[in-house]
């Protein structure tokens, strides 16, 4: 019955309630097996948080995720559901595809936190798309996504990190041009870790939202405004994460 | 995914690189980025006063190929046209010229951004310097 609870409160696409019998014994079940007979089910069209019985909350206990998910990946295992029908079988596998599919994405903070805006809605290729074709009808200046001091700084940076690919290219070393850009490496990974920060901030009130809500769906408006303050740090964290890349493999190259 | 052989040309050999007097009241300066790949691409103007010509342009683009084709393109269409000329100029163009796939539609996007950010500049300057000529005449 747990299980039921959870599976109902949580999730933008909850299972329509006629999924929710065993195909086999009628009974309850849980998304992957039946609660009742413990066969295979066939893999519902659930998010990934549903998938593992979670609500889509961000602050999630990574241990106990993966816990589940060896837990699953052994009942799931196509290989001891060798005996089941075939059907059962195909089953198996294609759950424990989406299984994999959906550890990978929520074991990592990053792809948790895009694949909950994937969730939501947000595109945000489409916004910037959208954003310049207004500025070509109106005329105005479309607003840069991060703010220019953040471009100009990786703009210079990155002129910085160009003459020390070139100058090693040539054979001369600038000794006060590898320690400029060792000390830029240093602040610029305190700056991830300070957006890493900012974005666990946002995950809190996001999941503070959801328990307020009880799992039915917080208003529109609410949940747009904490996502569009993580999509504004991820979007400068892209930004940090390849200057990073790129400062460490100058400085190695 | 492969790039197309214009991408490739204009990868192997961009056209107009460089840089321009930032503070040169001429000069527009547009920079841009495409935070979804974390690209930032520069695109500068000079204009010609009496005629709204942009008898110049130069770029700087840290990115991937698309990126750095798309900007290599736009300076390359945008030299000889007026300014409002310039402002036609839409993203689908660049990725029809250039043969980008879906994937690379947000390079085109930052290339016109980055021509509409120049000239924004420009304009700005233009503006600011008005008041002034007003008075002297």
């Amino acid at each position: 019955m747990t299980t039921k609870s959870t599976l109902t409160a949580i999730g933008s696409k909850p299972l329509p309630d006629d999924t929710h019998s065993c195909w086999s014994c009628g009974d309850m079940r849980a998304a992957h097996f039946c609660a009742s007979c413990g066969k295979v089910q066939p893999p519902s069209p659930v998010d990934y948080f549903t998938f593992f019985g979670m609500p889509p909350k961000l602050n999630l206990d990574v241990a106990a995720l993966e816990k589940d998910f060896y837990d699953l990946s052994r009942r799931l295992h196509p290989d001891l559901n060798a005996r089941a029908g075939s059907q059962e079988q195909e089953w198996s596998l294609e759950q424990s595809s989406l299984l994999n599919d959906a550890y990978r994405t929520l074991r990592d903070p990053i792809k948790r936190t895009e694949y909950l805006l994937h969730l939501e809605g947000v595109a945000l290729e489409e916004q910037s798309k959208a954003a310049t074709e207004r500025a070509r009808a109106t005329g105005e200046v479309k607003k840069q996504i991060v703010p220019p001091d953040l471009l100009e700084e990786v703009f210079e940076l990155n002129m910085q990190l160009e003459e020390l690919r070139m100058n090693k290219k040539m054979g001369e070393d600038d000794p006060n041009l590898t320690k400029e850009i060792a000390g830029h490496k240093i602040a610029l990974e305190a700056k991830h870790d300070a957006l890493l920060q900012e974005l666990q901030t946002y995950w809190t009130d996001w999941d503070s939202l959801i328990e307020r809500n009880h799992g039915s769906k917080a208003p529109a408006e609410e949940r747009a405004k904490i996502t569009a303050k993580m999509v504004d740090v991820l979007n400068r964290r892209n930004y940090i994460r390849n200057l990073v890349r790129d400062v460490n493999a100058a400085l190695e190259e | 995914m492969s790039y197309s052989d214009k991408v490739i040309d204009h990868y192997n050999h961009p056209r107009n690189v460089g840089s321009m007097d930032k503070s040169s009241t001429d000069v527009g300066t547009g920079l841009v980025g495409a935070p979804e790949c974390g690209d930032v691409m520069k695109l500068q103007i000079k204009v010609n006063p009496q005629t709204n010509v942009i008898e110049d342009a130069k770029f700087k683009t840290f990115g991937c190929g698309s990126a750095i084709a798309s900007s290599s393109l736009a300076t390359e269409w945008v030299k000889g046209k007026t300014v409002d000329e310039a402002l036609a100029i839409k993203n689908m163009d660049i990725v029809k010229e250039l043969s980008l796939p879906p994937v690379k539609i947000h390079c085109s996007v930052l290339a016109e951004d980055a021509i509409r950010a120049a000239i924004g500049d420009w304009k700005k300057k233009q503006e600011t310097g008005k008041p002034v000529a007003a008075e002297a005449k």
